[in-house]
């Protein structure tokens, strides 16, 4: 699977720990990683993905259907599960303020084998760790 | 020249720092049936 999922584009490294059960990634630089793109590759290597959590920064920005959501490329941005910390950022929707949050992207759905990828994963704010 | 050749660097910067900016620094996903 490491090698899977190293060979995905934006990806500079990959951390696999067998007692846990954690892969931790490493994006490169210019920061260009498609989280959907790495669950499929997960599959595809033959084992199921829990759960994603992610440290993304960037702006908060309306989606086209008005809710507000982290624009963390020009043509990326994950809509928020609504929850306190992300009403806490809505106003910043628009603003040139960057926010760094941790998050939850993916969480395997209870009693079902396979998840469903062709939705659009949402970004559920655990914690927000910086703005400026 | 110099002068303008740094007001257009200072532009392009001012354009595109926003966006270099934003960017997924971290992922850390939890898998089963890895053996």
């Amino acid at each position: 699977m490491k090698q899977h999922l190293g060979r995905q584009s934006g990806v500079q490294n990959v951390e696999v720990s067998l007692i846990d059960g954690k892969v931790q990634v490493t994006p490169k630089e210019d920061g260009q990683i498609d989280p959907m793109q790495l669950l499929k590759a997960t599959y595809d290597s033959g084992v199921t993905a829990a759960e994603m959590d992610v440290i993304a920064r960037g702006k908060i920005v309306k989606d086209a259907s008005g809710d507000p959501a982290l624009q963390v490329e020009p043509n990326r941005s994950f809509t928020f599960e609504p929850n306190e910390l992300s009403k806490s950022l809505e106003s910043l929707a628009g603003t040139q303020t960057f926010v760094t949050v941790r998050g939850q992207l993916y969480k395997k759905p209870s009693g079902k084998k396979k998840a469903d990828l062709s939705v659009p994963l949402k970004l559920l704010v655990l914690e927000v760790q910086k703005k400026e | 020249m110099d002068t303008r050749k740094f007001a257009l660097l200072v532009l392009l910067g001012s354009i595109l720092s926003p966006v270099t900016h934003a960017q997924i620094k971290h992922i850390e996903m939890r898998v089963e049936g890895m053996t």
